[in-house]
C-alpha cells in the first residue's frame, strides 16, 4: 500500500479559518463602487400571456436608473441541451409559472428599486393553467410550450430485452406504484448575483455556481460577445446541492442591468425567491413491477415514472434518467424496461436535487422488502442476492470497476445490530436499511474534462489553478491537499486560484460528484508533471536520476539515502537561474462511451466510477401523533478511497440530514393554484438540530483502479440511501409498507388507524 | 427584506408610552420583542405608522406573587417566565408552552410573554410575502372579500398559534389592560372576538401590562403541542389543561379547564368537557380519553386549513393533545403523593 | 424619514451611527459598519444566520431594530478572535471540521459562545438544543455539536480534538 503523506489524514479545511472569523465574502457582501441594487419582477400569474409592458412610469421614478424587459434581450432561448432551449431569460410572449421573469430594474437603494416594480405596468391575459402532471398530458388547453405537445418534454425509454420473457418465468411478480412531491435545497445562502461591465466590455459577474464555466458559456451566447469577455469570478458559495449547476436568469438580468446603466448592479434574492425562481426537486410518480426467482433475484422489472418538471426544461434529459441509472447501478436485474416522461406544468422548474428521485428509490427498497417478506427473506440477505458485484455491467452498459457494496451492507448491518434488531423490536419500533449508488461525474452532451496549471514561485510555493469550485463540500482544501501530497510540500505551502473563468481553464463544474474525480485528477497530472520537472532540476543538483527521488516536507531527497537531499526552494530557485520550466499542466478528461447520450442512445460506459452506499436506520413511532424518533443511524459508503476523512463524514452526516431526516420525515412543499405555500424557512421544515439522531460514520474503500488514489465519489449514496432506510425503518415500525412520500405525520396516523380497522 | 418607514418612540413611563397610543391609535403599533410585529411589517401585512417600544419600560418585566395572585408583566422575556421556579411551581403549563416558544435564540430572549399572547392570528394563506398575495384576490384578513382556508367562508378563518395564550386560558389567566382612560382586568377566555381579522377585544390605544393567574392549592397543569420539528415551528394543534383536586380527596378532581390551542380563532376553552371531569379520579384514563374524544367533536366546527399539515390530521390530534396533557397533569398529582 | 443617532458598543469599540427608524441591527452591522460576517438567511427570524450577542444574548439582528439596540454591547463573529488568535470555539469549528458552506456558521458560533458562556461544559443535548434556532444545511449538525461540546473540555477518544497539536491548523 502507497505511503501518504497528507492523503488519508483527518486534515481541517482549508478554508475554514476565514469562515470562523467571518470574514468569507459571499456575493451579497459584495460592495462595489457606485453599485445599484437591481430587483426582478415575476410573474404573479401560473399562465398567462403578456399583451403589453409599461416601464416608463418606474423610469420616472427618482433614482430609477435602469429597466429592462424582454425586448432589451437578444432573444436568445436556454436549454441545457440543443434540443431542450425552451427558456428565455426575461419572458416576452408568455409567463409559464407563478415567478416567471418579466422585468429587471435598477436603482439606487433597495426601497427605490421596490417601488420602481410596483410601477411596472403588465397587461396579461391569463390562460388557464395545469398544475398535476398526470391531467397535464391529457388537456385541452394550450400547451404551456407549443413545440411540445401533450406537455411531454422528455421521455426516456430504455430497454434491455427480454423483459416479457422474464416475467413470463419469474416465480413472484409484485407492481406497486410510489408517489412523492417536489423539495426544495434550502441552501443556507440565498442567491444573490453582482455583475459589472469594466474598461474593456468585459463582464465581471459573482455568483453562487456549481461551476463558472457553466455559467460563462449562456452569458456568452445571450449577450454575443466572445468566451473571454465573460469573467465569472471566485466567490464563497453557501451551498448547492444540485441547484445551482445551471444559468439562472438573475445572472443575465443583473448583466443587461449593469450594462445598460454604466453601474455594477446586484440582485439579492429574497428567501421566497430562491425557493421558487431557482430550481426544486422534481415531484414524481413512479410504478415498479418486479419478477423474482425463488431465492429473490430480480428477473424483470419494468418501471414507469412520470416527474412534475415544471414550466421549463432545466437538466430534463438528466433529470429524467438519473434515479433509474442509479438504481440499475445498485442492483443487479436480469432484464429491464424503464419508460421516464418528464411533464410540463405551471409550476417553478425542477432540476437536479442531491436526492434526486426519492419516491423512485425509496419505492424501488420498499417493493424489495415487501417481496423479502414474502419469500421469507430478511432485508439484508435480499439485498445482498441482488447487490452490484465488482466487475460487472450495468443493464444499460456501464462496467463497474471497483464496488464494495457488499461490504457496506454487511458492515452497516453490524454496526446497526441489524440481526439482533429485524423483526425483534417491540411494536412501533423499527428497522430500515437502503442501499444506493451514485454516478462519479457524467460528461454526457454538455461537458468535459477539467485541465490544472501549476507554477513555482520564487520562494519555493505554488499557485495551483483550476476550474474546480466549492460550494461548501470541500473541494478547494481536496485540491490544496492533493497538490501537497503530489509535490512534497505542506498545505500552507499552496496557493489556489480556483473557480475563475479568466484564470483557469475550462472544468466540467462540482456537480454529479465529479470534482474529485476529474477536477481533481487533473492537479494530481499537473503536479506529477510539475515534480518530473523538479526532480530533473534537483537530479542534476543531487548529481543522481530523477527515478530516484521523492519529494517530502519541501525538500527533495533521494528515496534510498534521505541525507542526500535539496529544499524545493533550493531546486526552484537554480531552475530559474538555468531557464528551464518546473511550470506545469495536467488534465483529465473521464473515458467513457461518447456515443451514449440521455434519450437517443442511453447505453454504453456513462461514467468511470461508482460509488455504493448502505444506510441503516431505527426509528420510534408515537403511534397517537405520528412523530418519529429517529435512535439510530449508521452510514455507509464505499468512497474508493478517503482522501479526507474529516470531510467525508461531514458529507455523510449532511446526507443523512437532507436525504432521511428531512427528505423522508418532513420536506415537501404545498401548494394552491401554482402558488407556494411554504416558500420560507418557517414553512419549509429543514431539520433541526434538536431533531436529528447520532450518526454513526464507516468508510469503506474499494480502491477503484481509475479514481485519484482510487477515490470515487463521497456521500451521494448515503443522501439517497438514507431516504431509503427512513422508509424502511418506519414501514418496518408500523407495519404498513409505506407508498406516499414523505412520512408526514398525518400519513403515518393515517396508515396505523387503517391497518386497526383492517385488522378488526 | 426592509421594513417599511415609520415613526420611532421609546418612552421612559407608562403614562408616556399610553399617551402615545391615545394619540396614535390604530396608526400605532407596539414594539417589545418584535418577533411577529416585524415579520409582518416585512411582509406588509402590518404598516404601522408609528411604533412605540417598551425598551424602557422595565417596570413591566417581573414575576412576583401577592394575595392569591401570581403576577407576571407584560414585558417578562420569555427565557426570565421559563427560568421561574416559581413560575414552574405554580403553573408547569407555562413554562411547557414557554419552553416550546420557537427557538432559544429566536424567541427566548427577544420575545415576551405579552408579545406571545398578543401575537396576530395565522393563516398559511395570509401570512406569505406582497409578492405571495399579489395576482389574487385579497384574503379577509387582508382587506378582501375571500377566504383561502375555508372556501366560500365568509369570513377570516384564521388561528390562535399562541403557545403561551392557550396555556395561560387553561390556567385561568386575567390580563390587566391600561390606557389614559384607566385600567381594566379582563378574563382571558372572555378577551377575543371571534373575528380572526382582529381576534383582540381590545382597543387601539390600550397597552398589555399584566398577566395574573389566580394560585390555586393543589392545582396540577400541563401543555402539550405538535409540530413537525422539535423547534423553530409554531403549533399545528395544543392543548393546555388545569385540574384541582378536592380539598380532602386528592383522589378526584374537583374542577378543570381544558383548553384548545390554533385550531380556532382564538385558544378555546372547553366548558363541557371541563365540566365532564368533575368528580373523575385522577387516574381515569377513560374519561381522559373520552374528554379528548368530546374536545375533537367539539373543536371540528372551528377547523380550517390555515397552517401546514393536513386539517384531518390536526382535528384528530386534538383528541390526543387534550388526552396527553390530561394524563401528564394526572401524574403530577401522583407523582406529589409519591413525594 | 429623519435619522437618530444610536450608540452601540461593538466588538468592543464604541461607534455612534445616524440610523433610519426602519435599520434593522443587521442592516447597520452589514451596511453601516461593513461587518458582513453576520448573514441574511430568510430576513425573518428562523434561520438564525443573522445571530449576534446583544450584552451577552443571542438575539435575531434580522428582527432587531438599531434603535431598539441602542446604548447596547452588540457582539458579532468578527468579534470572537483577539486579533489573529481565534477563540477556543472558533478552533474548535475548524478542528472538528464543523464548517462547510459557512454560510450559518457565524450564526451557529455566536449561538454556541453564549451558550459556553452560561454553561462551559455543556452536553449534547443541551448543545443541541441551543443551536436549535440555528439551521444548518450541510452538516446534519454533527460535526458542529463536537466541535461545541469539545471546545471547553477536549475529548481524549476525540480524534480531531487534538489536530492543534499535530500540524493539522496552519496558523
Amino acid at each position: 500500500m502507497t505511503e501518504y503523506t497528507l492523503i488519508g489524514t483527518r486534515m481541517p479545511r482549508v478554508d475554514s479559518r476565514a469562515k470562523v472569523m467571518g470574514k468569507a465574502r459571499y456575493t451579497a457582501d459584495l460592495k462595489l463602487p457606485g453599485m445599484l441594487v437591481g430587483k426582478i419582477l415575476r410573474s404573479p400569474h401560473a399562465h398567462a400571456r403578456i399583451l403589453s409592458i409599461d416601464t416608463s412610469e418606474a423610469l420616472a421614478l427618482p433614482g430609477v436608473k435602469a429597466v429592462v424587459t424582454g425586448a432589451d434581450t437578444e432573444g436568445v432561448k436556454w436549454g441545457v441541451f440543443a434540443y431542450t432551449r425552451d427558456q428565455q431569460f426575461i419572458q416576452t410572449e408568455k409567463v409559464r409559472y407563478i415567478g416567471d421573469e418579466v422585468a429587471g430594474v435598477a436603482a439606487v437603494d433597495e426601497k427605490t428599486a421596490l417601488a420602481a416594480l410596483d410601477l411596472i405596468h403588465v397587461e396579461y391575459e391569463e390562460l388557464p393553467a395545469v398544475f398535476d402532471l398526470m391531467s397535464a398530458m391529457t388537456t385541452d388547453a394550450e400547451p404551456i410550450h407549443a413545440e411540445f405537445p401533450n406537455n411531454i418534454n422528455i421521455h426516456v425509454n430504455i430497454d434491455t430485452g427480454s423483459v416479457d420473457e422474464n416475467f413470463a418465468n419469474a416465480y413472484y411478480i409484485r407492481e406497486d406504484t410510489f408517489t412523492a412531491p417536489e423539495e426544495s435545497y434550502f441552501h443556507g445562502e440565498p442567491y444573490a448575483v453582482a455583475a459589472r461591465f469594466d474598461h474593456d466590455d468585459c463582464l465581471e459577474i459573482w455568483m453562487p455556481n456549481g461551476g463558472p464555466h457553466m455559467k460563462s458559456k449562456p452569458l456568452s451566447n445571450a449577450f454575443k460577445i466572445p468566451l473571454h469577455k465573460i469573467k465569472v469570478r471566485k466567490i464563497t458559495i453557501g451551498g448547492a446541492f444540485g441547484g445551482r449547476s445551471e444559468i439562472c436568469p438573475a445572472d443575465f438580468i443583473c448583466a443587461l442591468l449593469a450594462k445598460k446603466t454604466g453601474h455594477p448592479v446586484k440582485i439579492v434574492f429574497t428567501r421566497e425567491e430562491n425557493t421558487i425562481g431557482t430550481r426544486q426537486g422534481h415531484a414524481m410518480i413512479t410504478t415498479h413491477k418486479t419478477g423474482v426467482d425463488k431465492e429473490g433475484r430480480v428477473l424483470a422489472r419494468e418501471t414507469t415514472c412520470y416527474m412534475d418538471g415544471g414550466a421549463y426544461s432545466s437538466t430534463g434529459p438528466i433529470a429524467t434518467s438519473v434515479p433509474f441509472l442509479s438504481m440499475e447501478q445498485a442492483y443487479r436485474m436480469g432484464s429491464v424496461r424503464y419508460n421516464g416522461y418528464r411533464i410540463y406544468t405551471n409550476k417553478p422548474i425542477r432540476g437536479m436535487i442531491r436526492v434526486h428521485g426519492r419516491g423512485f428509490a425509496c419505492g424501488l427498497d420498499t417493493q424489495l422488502d415487501m417481496i423479502a417478506e414474502h419469500l421469507g427473506i430478511d432485508p439484508v440477505e435480499m439485498r445482498l442476492r441482488n447487490s452490484r458485484q465488482p466487475g460487472e455491467f450495468t443493464s444499460t452498459g456501464s462496467q463497474v470497476w471497483s464496488c464494495a457494496m457488499d461490504e457496506t451492507i454487511k458492515k452497516a448491518a453490524a454496526a446497526a445490530g441489524w440481526s439482533e434488531k429485524f423483526g425483534k423490536l417491540p411494536p412501533f419500533h423499527g428497522i430500515g436499511i437502503g442501499t444506493n449508488s451514485v454516478q462519479t461525474g457524467f460528461p454526457m452532451g454538455i461537458r468535459g474534462g477539467s485541465q490544472s496549471f501549476i507554477k513555482f514561485n520564487e520562494d519555493g510555493e505554488a499557485t495551483v489553478m483550476s476550474g474546480v469550485v466549492d460550494n461548501g463540500q470541500g473541494n478547494e482544501n481536496m485540491l490544496v491537499q492533493i497538490a501537497a501530497e503530489e509535490l512534497g510540500l505542506l498545505p500552507e505551502d499552496i496557493h489556489l486560484v480556483s473557480a475563475d473563468t479568466e484564470t483557469t481553464s475550462s472544468d466540467p463544474g462540482s456537480y454529479s460528484q465529479v470534482s474529485t474525480f476529474v477536477g481533481g485528477q487533473a492537479v494530481k497530472n499537473a503536479a506529477a508533471n510539475c515534480r518530473k520537472k523538479l526532480f530533473d532540476v534537483a537530479a542534476k543538483i543531487l548529481k543522481t536520476d530523477p527515478e530516484t527521488l521523492t519529494a517530502k516536507n519541501r525538500m527533495i531527497y533521494v528515496t534510498d539515502d534521505p541525507q542526500k537531499s535539496v529544499s524545493i526552494k533550493k531546486t526552484v530557485r537554480v531552475a530559474l537561474l538555468n531557464f528551464t520550466s518546473v511550470n506545469a499542466e495536467g488534465g483529465y478528461w473521464p473515458k467513457v462511451d461518447m456515443k451514449r447520450e440521455w434519450v437517443s442512445n442511453p447505453y454504453g460506459q456513462m461514467c468511470e466510477a461508482f460509488s455504493f452506499g448502505t444506510t441503516i436506520i431505527e426509528v420510534k413511532v408515537d403511534p397517537d401523533t405520528g412523530r418519529v424518533t429517529v435512535l439510530n443511524a449508521v452510514a455507509c459508503q464505499d468512497v474508493g478511497k478517503a482522501l479526507n476523512p474529516l470531510v467525508l463524514e461531514g458529507q455523510f452526516e449532511g446526507s443523512v440530514a437532507m436525504g432521511g431526516q428531512g427528505g423522508m420525515l418532513t420536506e415537501y412543499h404545498d401548494w394552491r393554484e401554482g402558488r407556494c405555500l411554504n416558500p420560507t424557512m418557517l414553512e419549509y421544515k429543514v431539520p433541526l438540530a434538536c431533531d436529528m439522531p447520532e450518526i454513526i460514520d464507516i468508510i469503506v474503500e474499494s480502491v477503484d483502479p481509475r479514481g485519484p488514489y482510487g477515490a470515487k465519489e463521497a456521500g451521494m449514496s448515503i443522501a439517497m440511501s438514507a431516504a431509503q432506510a427512513y422508509a424502511g425503518a418506519v414501514s418496518n415500525a408500523i407495519g404498513v409498507y409505506m407508498d406516499s412520500f414523505p412520512l408526514t405525520p398525518d400519513k403515518i396516523v393515517a396508515a396505523i388507524r387503517e391497518k386497526r380497522q383492517a385488522g378488526k | 427584506m426592509r421594513l417599511p418607514q415609520f415613526n420611532y418612540h421609546s418612552p421612559d413611563t407608562l403614562e408616556e408610552a399610553l399617551a402615545l397610543l391615545d394619540e396614535h391609535r390604530d396608526q400605532a403599533g407596539v414594539l417589545a420583542g418584535g418577533t411577529d410585529l416585524l415579520v409582518r411589517m416585512k411582509h406588509r401585512l402590518a404598516v404601522p405608522k408609528v411604533l412605540v417600544s417598551l425598551k424602557h419600560l422595565d417596570s413591566l418585566a417581573y414575576i412576583n406573587e401577592g394575595s392569591g395572585m401570581l403576577c407576571i408583566g407584560a414585558k417578562t422575556p420569555i427565557i426570565d417566565v421559563i427560568r421561574s421556579d416559581r413560575v414552574r411551581q405554580q403553573t408547569p403549563a407555562l413554562v411547557q408552552a414557554c419552553e416550546r416558544i420557537g427557538a432559544v435564540s429566536i424567541q427566548h430572549y427577544r420575545g415576551t410573554i405579552g408579545g406571545n399572547i398578543l401575537q396576530d392570528n395565522r393563516c398559511i394563506h395570509y401570512n406569505q410575502s406582497q409578492f405571495h398575495r399579489s395576482g389574487r384576490q385579497p384574503c379577509h384578513k387582508d382587506g378582501g372579500k375571500i377566504c383561502y382556508a375555508r372556501d366560500e367562508s365568509d369570513r377570516c378563518n384564521s388561528t390562535c398559534q399562541s403557545d403561551g395564550a392557550t396555556a395561560l386560558m387553561a390556567l385561568d389567566a386575567h390580563l390587566i389592560l391600561n390606557s389614559t382612560r384607566g385600567e381594566r382586568r379582563v378574563a382571558l377566555d372572555t378577551f377575543y372576538t371571534t373575528d380572526g381579522i382582529h381576534p383582540f377585544d381590545m382597543q387601539p390605544d390600550e397597552l398589555l401590562t399584566r398577566i395574573e393567574l389566580p394560585v390555586v392549592q393543589g392545582a396540577v397543569s400541563a401543555y402539550e403541542r405538535l409540530s413537525y420539528r422539535s423547534a423553530i415551528d409554531y403549533p399545528i394543534v395544543c392543548a393546555g389543561v388545569r385540574l384541582v383536586p378536592e380539598p380532602d380527596d386528592a383522589e378526584c378532581i374537583k374542577s378543570s379547564r381544558i383548553v384548545v390551542g390554533a385550531m380556532g380563532r382564538s385558544p378555546l376553552f372547553m366548558a363541557k368537557v371541563s365540566q365532564s371531569l368533575v368528580g373523575v379520579a385522577f387516574d381515569d384514563t377513560a374519561a381522559f380519553g373520552k374528554a379528548g374524544k368530546d374536545a375533537m367533536n367539539a373543536a371540528a366546527a372551528f377547523a380550517a386549513h390555515n397552517a401546514g399539515a393536513t386539517l384531518e390530521y390536526r382535528q384528530s390530534m386534538v383528541e390526543k393533545m387534550v388526552e396527553k396533557s390530561l394524563s401528564q397533569a394526572a401524574a403530577q398529582v401522583s407523582a406529589r403523593k409519591a413525594r | 424619514m429623519e435619522t437618530i443617532e444610536i450608540t452601540l458598543t461593538v466588538n468592543g469599540k464604541e461607534r455612534t451611527l445616524a440610523v433610519s427608524p426602519n435599520d434593522t441591527l443587521l442592516e447597520v452591522v452589514r451596511d453601516y459598519l461593513d461587518l458582513t460576517g453576520s448573514k441574511e438567511g430568510c430576513g425573518e427570524g428562523v434561520c438564525g444566520s443573522c445571530t449576534v450577542l446583544m450584552d451577552g444574548h443571542p438575539v435575531r439582528a434580522c428582527l432587531t431594530l438599531a434603535l431598539e439596540a441602542d446604548g447596547s454591547a452588540v457582539t458579532t463573529v468578527e468579534g470572537l478572535a483577539e486579533g489573529e488568535t481565534l477563540s477556543p470555539l472558533q478552533q474548535s469549528f475548524i478542528d472538528h471540521g464543523a464548517v462547510q458552506c459557512g454560510f450559518c456558521t457565524p450564526g451557529m458560533l455566536m449561538s454556541a459562545t453564549a451558550l459556553l458562556d452560561e454553561n462551559p461544559s455543556p452536553d449534547r443535548q443541551k448543545v443541541r438544543q441551543a443551536l436549535s434556532g440555528n439551521i444548518c444545511r450541510c452538516t446534519g449538525y454533527a460535526k458542529i455539536v463536537d466541535a461545541v461540546e469539545h471546545a471547553a473540555r477536549p475529548e481524549p477518544g476525540c480524534p480531531d480534538c487534538h489536530a492543534r497539536d499535530t500540524g493539522g491548523n496552519h496558523d
